[in-house]
């Protein structure tokens, strides 16, 4: 019996120091961080642009955060399973993702999710890219302007998905517009430029990387971009806001760890990621999928993505579009 | 013939040690990660690409190349000798390769599906050569309406897939069409089935649908046996294929090639349609069809040579018009755009040793790859005689790494298990899982095609009859399915009348 208290005793004793042990170790995690390999987790398939982008920002980090990098592919549900898993966990700085801004700003606006990944959930660390739409028409098409097309008594239009910016930017466009235009989805940029090129669908709203080739070898007609500023890509499309429809809508993409990341953790990775995106390697995946920079930090990617939500949400309000039931 | 310079250039390019290494390179790798269930080609060549900057773009496309079609020979190797069809495009393979295994017909069956592969590699690559411009526009006239079509053919062929009766075999392409509704609604975003897991929110993956019901049931199944005194190992017999097999495959490869080529071309499961299809042509031009599904070998030569012409014609659309035909094509355009090259209608003027170098790569690795399998047969068949008590557990270990690696997810390899247990019913109860999962494979397709065409149509159902290549593809759809049955019945009816008048 007492052989028995006293076990439990240094039992409950060496717990307490593994307790303590294991707290102290903590204390020293955060100032000697990174001390283990650090996780960038891509809401995408491998192979995609964003897959792209963190393999090359991957493997230009590791020299200046001083740890390897490991690049992890959890794909599905338009990047929320990737979200709710890396921001379900520890936030320690081992486990970080690339998110894109359409699950944020957009789709809540599109899709009815009751237990979406908020921007509370997350520590914004670092803003990466920018990626532009643009308007296509087919090459032969009898539309020559956004007018033209606008205007247009009968509108079949591809996007590249529900609650991507392609379907938002052309519910908005045409709904200014009063067109009578219907949406077809498909699945991913690729499949979208070939309904275009077979002229299965009258225009389609897809990402600069995924049009450019086919309007520069004649086979599609760009009409306009839907950014603030035209394009150096193709500096002769209008922006969609010069031919007299304010729409703005571009896909952002950016780093994020869980709530409740340490500063210096934050920054440690911030400082890091800033040289690694100077990196040649970097830059080369940028330029070859014609992908803009977005030099922004922590707290402005957070208020970028406030703001694009408030912005999508007020302009539908304003001109009296349901965007769920636009879908329909 | 001056066109044909380049083309002889090309192969300048290919014998370049340093091209013809990493094309000996990629196929292996390929053949490796094909016998691996689960792990593909597509998630082998993203892992990769990081590796290719420092190389050169016409080496590291080789590579890249070789990977992708290597890992069709590899897996008609699980496929045959363990019924795990790694990929869509090896799913009918299991379904005589196995039963030929079963008899000690392995090597025949594994052999001809190397020698299918290679003609149906090379027919396709001759085509890539001297067609590949003129029939590159066939992907772009393919909209939804015309997969509409296509699926639709696809999944009324299913029937004749079965061994059993085709009422069980309609009966389970039904479950695995409203399978293939699990998961956000492709044109509204809308979740359906899914019970709020947000797993299943991108529905569930063919992998493991494949793995859990062929794979893991089989293992369940052959389980039972393990009681009974040990069957004597099924004698592996010759590794090669005898002459008589050849001769009897020679109709079915030379159909599965010209199929395979002009399938592949197709955006969007071009080499999975293009293996059922031949499959179901074999089984309708054999004189003895009853021979399908115990263990035809024109069963394993026809789609085996489908798939991998499908395989390589499905870079036409992706050299010629820069449209990625699948999702290895797509990962291959990330690797040529990081490369500063984009694939696209300018490519062959603009680097015709790459185009070139890289088409008539694929000589080269086909020969390769028929080098490397022949001998390695033997090797593999081996497997066949290692205890079911030893063989079983291995083969659910690497199952499950394989489901892992699809997307990470522990939920996956749940689900999966799950479907083990169901195949397993479904084995004792006489269902066959080839219907159901070539269902779950196509609804999809069928679904967001209809639907998209609906809405292009203003949803108008005679819209489809507007365009000419559905409207053949109905028209064929209602010859080969529809006609025969009716006509069957009508005579039965005759016949009965007759009887009665008779009586």
């Amino acid at each position: 019996m007492r052989i028995g208290v006293l076990l439990a005793a240094v039992a409950l004793a060496a717990s307490a120091c593994a307790v303590q042990g294991g707290s102290s170790d903590k204390g020293a995690a955060a100032s000697g961080y990174p001390n283990k390999p650090v996780e960038f987790t891509v809401p995408t398939d491998p192979g995609g642009s964003t897959d792209l982008l963190t393999r090359a920002l991957a493997k230009s980090i590791e020299e200046p955060l001083g740890a390897k990098a490991v690049v992890v592919n959890k794909p599905g549900a338009n990047g929320k399973i990737a979200g709710k898993d890396v921001f379900g966990s520890k936030p320690d700085g081992y486990r970080i993702a690339v998110m894109p801004q359409s699950l944020f700003a957009i789709g809540p606006l599109m899709l009815d999710d009751a237990d979406p990944v908020k921007l509370t959930d997350m520590t914004f660390i670092k803003g990466l890219a920018v990626e532009d739409y643009v308007l296509v028409v087919p090459a032969d098409s009898k539309y020559k302007t956004l007018k033209d097309l606008v205007s247009a008594s009968d509108v079949k239009y591809g996007t590249t998905g529900p609650g991507t910016g392609s379907q938002l930017s052309q519910t908005l466009l045409f709904g200014l517009g009063k067109t009578n235009a219907a949406p077809v989805p498909f699945d991913g940029g690729a499949p979208t430029v070939t309904a275009v090129l077979g002229g299965k669908v009258d225009a389609a709203s897809v990402q600069i990387a995924e049009g450019f080739k086919q309007v520069q070898a004649g086979k599609m007609r760009a009409l306009a971009v839907f950014s603030d500023k035209r394009l150096e890509a193709m500096p002769e499309v209008p922006t969609a806001k010069e031919s007299g429809y304010d729409v703005v809508v571009d896909q952002r993409r950016f780093v994020a760890g869980p709530a409740g990341l340490p500063a210096e953790v934050r920054d440690k990775l911030a400082a890091a990621i800033d040289k690694a995106i100077a990196s040649p390697e970097y830059n080369e995946i940028l330029k070859a999928n014609y992908i803009g920079r977005w030099d922004a930090n922590g707290d402005q990617v957070g208020a970028q993505l406030n703001e694009s939500l408030k912005r999508f949400e007020t302009l539908a309000k304003d001109l009296g579009i349901d965007l769920k039931a636009q879908q329909q | 013939m001056d066109f044909l310079s380049p083309v002889i250039a090309g192969f300048g390019v290919v014998f370049q040690p340093e091209n013809l290494f990493y094309c000996l390179l990629g196929v292996t790798l390929g053949m490796l990660i094909g016998v691996l269930p689960g792990l593909g080609p597509a998630a082998t060549i993203a892992v990769l690409l990081p590796i290719t900057y420092n190389i050169e773009p016409t080496a590291a496309i080789i590579m890249l190349a070789g990977i992708f079609y290597g890992a069709q020979y590899g897996g008609t190797i699980t496929s045959v000798l363990l019924r795990l069809p790694g990929e869509a495009s090896s799913v009918v393979t299991a379904i005589d390769g196995h039963a030929l295994a079963r008899q000690g017909r392995a090597g025949s069956a594994l052999g001809i599906a190397a020698i299918g592969s290679f003609i149906g590699g090379t027919v396709a690559i001759i085509g890539l050569t001297f067609v590949a411009p003129l029939v590159a526009g066939f992907a772009l006239d393919f909209g939804p309406s015309e997969y509409t079509a296509l699926a639709l053919l696809g999944i009324l062929l299913i029937t004749t897939l079965g061994t059993g009766s085709p009422l069980k075999s309609i009966l389970m392409a039904t479950v695995g069409l409203l399978l293939a509704t699990i998961g956000q609604d492709p044109l509204e975003g809308v979740s359906r089935l899914t019970f709020g897991v947000d797993q299943l929110l991108d529905g569930i993956d063919f992998v493991i649908v494949a793995m859990g019901l062929f794979g893991v049931g089989e293992i369940l199944y052959n389980l039972e046996s393990l009681r009974k005194p040990a069957e004597p190992a099924a004698a592996v017999g010759s590794v090669y294929p005898s002459r008589a097999e050849l001769r009897e495959s020679k109709g079915a490869i030379t159909r599965g090639s010209v199929l395979g080529f002009l399938l592949g071309i197709l955006p969007g499961g071009g080499a999975t349609m293009s293996s059922m299809v031949a499959y179901a042509v074999e089984k309708r031009a054999s004189k003895q069809p009853e021979k399908f599904g115990k263990g035809a070998i024109q069963g394993v030569a026809g789609p085996e040579t489908a798939n991998n012409a499908a395989a390589t014609s499905s870079f036409i659309p992706l050299l010629t018009l820069g449209i990625p035909a699948n999702a290895t094509m797509a990962i291959m355009f990330g690797a040529l755009l990081i490369q500063g090259i984009t694939p696209g209608p300018a490519l062959v003027a603009e680097k015709p040793d790459l185009f070139w170098g890289v088409v008539n790569s694929m000589y080269v690795g086909n020969l390769l790859l028929l080098a490397m399998s022949m001998p390695l047969i033997g090797v593999f068949v081996r497997i066949l005689r290692v205890r079911q008590a030893i063989l079983a557990p291995l083969t659910i270990l690497v199952t499950m790494i394989g489901v892992y690696t699809v997307r990470m997810s522990v939920f996956d390899m749940f689900i999966m298990v799950g479907l083990g247990v169901v195949g397993y019913l479904m084995k004792k109860a006489g269902f066959e899982p080839g219907p159901l999962v070539l269902a779950f494979v196509l609804g999809g397709l069928l679904e967001s095609s209809f639907r998209r065409s609906m809405r292009i149509f203003g949803g108008d159902v005679t819209g489809f009859l507007t365009q000419p290549i559905t409207a053949t593809l109905l028209a064929v759809i209602v010859l080969i399915v529809v006609v025969p049955p009716v006509l069957r019945l009508s005579k039965r009816k005759r016949q009965r009348q007759e009887e009665n008048v008779a009586a």
